[in-house]
């Protein structure tokens, strides 16, 4: 993990892996976690490589967002995390199972974190700790693509719901408060909540797909 | 963690609450990485929850504001129109109707009856025996029937503080059920009581009455029981 103060450098390398907002629509059409996947991803194929950020970017937020609290560091980590994968990509013979890309990610991933996790021990400097949450100035797809039907469609789902679970959404999600604390004031169990956001969920995923795209990798001959 | 195990355990729900243990959301990312559907069902979670978020605090409290208002003025519109003219009058009207007719028929023809002396048939009866018949009580609808009950006081009979009587109807129902403290007087003799059964509760059947001494401990002691026939006639 480089240290501070190569952030010239790593900001450089978030540039270079960043996703480009945009393209998410197409290049999360297409393309398979297969041989010919990763040789394209070697060999600069830009609609593989906008795929290939694309898709991890989100996962890796999404995995980064429960484990560090600041987004520069969970930044950080996300753009630590392509670099090391696109090192072994490009060696001779890198990836030995090229289905396996996904995995391979994760782990790497895992390390890069495992690293933060020193690093911010040692010197807090990556992840500042307490620090108040600031908003998400990265390109995601929310923010870039149909993000106002997505928008819409969310105020939809919720202005559908009733007042109450509308108010247990927010004691959860916003509010952060202990959800046995939560269930217990509204007459709940963890099931109704799980329900609930289950079925929010579902109705979303439609128009989700439709605006974002559907990244499970279709067979490049397909 | 496979495609299956992470459908069932609703584990991209119990991942955004939050609920998965550490080892159980390793196992759930690492599969996530490398299953396009479920990191598709996660992405979508995500998603919502994250603009949920950023929409919840203007939604939360001002969109019930509308229901709230046009389920009051609903309410509010359907109390009015019941204080309508058109509905208002007639219902009083009847309302009136019926305490006049309350007042001049029903009230006093209640007071009459209940000042006046009036005649009630004095049926015999005896307590029942094993063996024997159960005596016929005829009684009719107008004026119902009295029945004698003694209280058997005297010497070796444990002295009462009260007595209790249970009726039951040919159906087995308790008809009725009272309490009255024991007379004072000479312990020679029994104390005879009326039982008042009103005409307008009278039935065919068999009747039993039973009547339990209360001492001063709260103890109750059956101390007689009756069963008669009633019949009813016009």
């Amino acid at each position: 993990m480089p240290a501070a103060s190569d952030m010239p450098q790593r900001f450089q390398q978030a540039m270079l892996y960043s996703f480009v907002p945009g393209s998410a629509e197409s290049s999360l059409q297409f393309h398979s976690f297969d041989a010919s996947y990763v040789e394209n991803l070697c060999g600069g194929d830009r609609q593989t490589q906008e795929h290939f950020v694309a898709y991890f970017s989100e996962l890796l937020h999404i995995k980064l967002r429960s484990r560090l609290q600041s987004p520069h560091a969970i930044e950080d980590v996300c753009q630590e995390t392509f670099a090391r994968v696109y090192s072994v990509l490009r060696k001779d013979g890198g990836l030995r199972q090229p289905e396996r890309l996904g995995a391979f990610v994760n782990t790497v991933c895992n390390h890069v974190l495992f690293e933060q996790y020193r690093s911010t021990a040692r010197s807090d400097s990556l992840d500042e700790e307490g620090a108040p949450e600031l908003p998400a100035t990265g390109a995601d797809a929310l923010d870039t693509v149909a993000a106002g039907q997505i928008k819409k469609k969310v105020r939809e789902i919720l202005l559908r719901l009733p007042e109450r679970d509308r108010s247990l959404l927010k004691a959860v999600f916003l509010d952060e408060r202990d959800r046995d604390e939560v269930c217990r004031q509204f007459g709940v169990d963890r099931e109704y909540l799980r329900v609930l956001l289950h079925r929010a969920k579902q109705e979303f995923k439609v128009e989700y797909i439709k605006h974002v795209g559907n990244p499970p990798p279709l067979c490049a001959d397909a | 963690m496979n495609h299956s195990e992470a459908f069932e355990q609703q584990a991209a729900e119990r991942y955004l609450l939050n609920e998965l243990a550490p080892d159980a959301r390793d196992a759930f990312e690492a599969h996530i990485f490398d299953c396009p559907e479920c990191a598709l069902d996660l992405r979508a979670g995500a998603a919502f929850v994250q603009e949920a978020k950023i929409q919840l605090p203007a939604i939360a409290f001002s969109a019930p504001a509308p229901a709230r208002a046009f389920k009051s003025s609903a309410k509010r519109s359907l109390w009015v129109s019941l204080w309508r003219p058109a509905f208002v009058v007639p219902a009083f009207a009847t309302l009136l109707l019926v305490v006049i007719f309350q007042n001049v028929v029903t009230f006093p023809a209640l007071r009459t009856a209940s000042t006046q002396p009036r005649l009630v048939p004095l049926a015999p009866l005896h307590s029942a025996t094993r063996g024997a018949s159960h005596p016929t009580v005829t009684a009719d609808r107008v004026h119902g029937v009295a029945l004698p009950v003694d209280l058997p006081i005297g010497p070796g009979i444990a002295p009462a503080v009260s007595y209790s009587f249970q009726l039951r109807d040919p159906q087995g129902k308790l008809a009725f059920s009272a309490a009255v403290p024991a007379p004072v007087q000479e312990p020679s003799a029994d104390q005879p009581f009326s039982l008042v059964i009103p005409d307008k509760s009278l039935q065919n059947g068999t009747y039993s009455l039973a009547v339990t001494s209360v001492s001063a401990q709260g103890e109750g002691t059956p101390v007689k029981r009756y069963i008669f026939d009633i019949v009813v006639t016009d």
